[in-house]
């Protein structure tokens, strides 16, 4: 019994926990240097943040008991206050630590790739609980004068059994939230429409995406749609200038088997040779969005520990004694 | 407007070095003090100048790439002392703290002139009414530790001591509140634009990095564990690692906040 007591004393002392903290500190510090992204996902890791919540809850369910003796003995509104704000931020940490928790177990991410047009079930890509789809309308990019962007838009319509349900602009900072699913504006990528005959002998029009290999007619080459640049300038290469589309070139390279024979730009709308008689036209591009699809449960708790982390610190802060002798006695 | 600016943070790191000298040599002599006093106030006007053009020049408050995060946090140092002096007799220690703040107010005008007087639009990311509280929280978190280490270092000297390393505790204390409103604030906001309120993305994790070594001060001292030498020697640490969290990730580690 005694030495469950003591089991028991150790691992809810703050010393403990300010050993954990440090060790927390200083294997992020090296992991971030020596590992960077995958060190905070070792079980090592993980462990020390388990043992920092377990420490810490049993630490300040320990207060709490303190507290409510100190409550009783009467010591005045300003060291009520301060106790208080403690107790609540080391409450909003557990918060925090559990809504972590709650999204490394629960909690489900994916990326989905949308054209104008085009919808996803999400159930096909989250278990929800309530099935929607998501339908993108347009994506778009708006430029500043200087040609950068200045934001990237998903104009989306929320669809349920094929009622609409409201129609929402996706932007970075402007997330979608719709029964428990947050789909923010990740990325985009351009799909390249090309006019080409096909091996059959039919002429059509197909869509590639970056990096995609095309096989022409007439010929034992094949193209590597290799690149769209919405701004090209033969001095920045493969960069494009800006990402406004003010002259927009294709990157392909054509190969005879493995064997690489050359590496070219193509404007579109304009015939490009491949081999002898064999030319391909580039008609354009199509923009699609990838949006980021979450459901993560533990947001709320999260939320509720960093408001409670706040609001504990500015209370503890504000009511910290300004006398000398009232912060040595302080508990 | 430009070389308006360049002239302007010249004037101040000028002011402030000659404050700093004025400190440190009539640390005994009331009417030197008083002199070192008014050059800090004039510095700090001439930088409240700077700070304004800038905003004049960019449209928007000074808070959104590296020069100006410097220039507003270095201020916020200055100022924080100034208002402090008024109050607690901190004279000894404006040696310590116009020179850390005239080496960092040079960095700009050595090192950043060309981002001073260029206007580049604001990323998607940054477009949040979020930037302003998130930013400033972090510069004045930043001004309270390095006022902070500053004072520490004078606790070491007898002559130099200023006040109580009790006084110190509750500065670090405020400090901290304001680093955790900034972390904070900075998780909500991350969630919104990149989907995730915590990426262990570099800042983030010096940040935190920081944020626990002022938590283990906090807490050693008020146990009173540490205190005296080992407390300030902490103090001078977390100025390295708030140093190295503004300098170092900026400028060495690439990330999401890579605005620099």
């Amino acid at each position: 019994m005694a030495i469950m007591q003591q089991i028991y004393k150790f691992v809810s002392s703050m010393k403990t926990g300010l050993v954990l903290l440090l060790m927390i500190g200083l294997a992020s510090a090296a992991g971030a240097s020596l590992l960077p992204g995958t060190f905070f996902k070792t079980a090592f890791f993980e462990a020390l943040l388990v043992l920092l919540l377990l420490n810490m809850t049993l630490c300040t369910v320990n207060r709490l008991k303190t507290t409510c003796r100190l409550l009783l003995k009467h010591v005045g509104s300003r060291a009520w206050f301060r106790q208080a704000g403690i107790l609540l931020l080391h409450g909003g940490m557990i918060l925090i630590l559990l809504g972590a928790g709650v999204y490394a177990f629960q909690g489900q991410e994916s990326r989905i790739h949308l054209c104008a047009g085009e919808q996803v079930d999400m159930s096909r890509v989250l278990k929800v609980k309530h099935p929607f789809t998501v339908r993108l309308n347009e994506f778009r990019i708006d430029f500043n004068e200087d040609g950068s962007p200045s934001q990237y838009v998903s104009e989306i319509t929320v669809l349920e059994q094929g009622k609409k349900i409201k129609d929402i602009s996706v932007n970075v900072n402007n997330p979608l939230n719709y029964n428990g699913v947050k789909a923010y504006q990740s990325s985009f990528g351009h799909l390249v429409e090309v006019q080409y005959t096909a091996k059959n002998g039919a002429k059509q029009i197909d869509r590639f995406a970056e990096g995609d290999l095309l096989e022409p007619a007439n010929t034992d080459r094949t193209v590597k749609i290799y690149r769209y640049i919405p701004n090209f300038n033969p001095a920045h290469g493969m960069n494009s200038v800006t990402m406004r589309p003010d002259n927009p070139h294709i990157i392909f390279s054509v190969y005879a088997g493995d064997k690489l024979l050359g590496i070219g730009t193509a404007k579109f709308n304009e015939p490009t040779r491949i081999d002898e008689d064999v030319y391909l036209v580039f008609k354009g591009v199509e923009p699609y969005t990838i949006l980021q699809v979450k459901a993560d449960p533990g947001l709320p708790l999260a939320l509720t520990g960093g408001i409670l982390l706040l609001l504990g610190i500015c209370l503890a802060v504000l009511t910290a004694p300004a006398k000398k002798s009232a912060l040595v006695h302080d508990l | 407007m430009k070389a308006m600016m360049i002239i302007i943070i010249y004037a101040v790191v000028f002011s402030y070095l000659a404050a700093a000298l004025l400190y440190f040599w009539g640390a005994k002599q009331a009417p030197w003090l008083k002199a070192a006093f008014v050059l800090a106030v004039l510095g700090c006007l001439c930088h409240f100048a700077a700070l304004v053009l800038r905003t004049l020049l960019a449209g928007m408050l000074p808070l959104t790439n590296g020069p100006e995060f410097l220039l507003s946090f270095t201020w916020f140092t200055v100022l924080m002392y100034l208002l402090l002096t008024l109050r607690y007799p901190l004279k000894s220690a404006g040696g310590v703290v116009m020179i850390i703040s005239a080496l960092l107010v040079s960095l700009v005008a050595f090192l950043m002139r060309e981002q001073l007087g260029t206007v580049a639009p604001l990323m998607p990311a940054l477009k949040s009414p979020w930037l302003t509280v998130h930013v400033i929280t972090a510069a004045l978190s930043y001004a309270a530790f390095t006022l902070a280490a500053g004072l520490a270092v004078m606790q070491f000297f007898p002559a130099g001591r200023a006040i109580g390393d009790d006084h110190l505790y509750l500065l670090v204390g405020g400090g901290f509140a304001l680093l955790s409103l900034s972390i904070v604030l900075g998780a909500v906001w991350a969630e919104q634009a990149w989907g995730r309120y915590w990426s262990w993305d570099p800042k983030e994790t010096w940040a935190l990095v920081t944020w626990i070594i002022y938590a283990l001060y906090l807490h050693l001292y008020r146990s009173r564990e540490w205190r005296g030498h080992n407390a300030r020697l902490m103090l001078i640490a977390g100025f390295i690692l708030v140093l190295f969290t503004f300098f170092g990730v900026n400028y060495l580690l690439p990330g999401l906040h890579s605005y620099a």
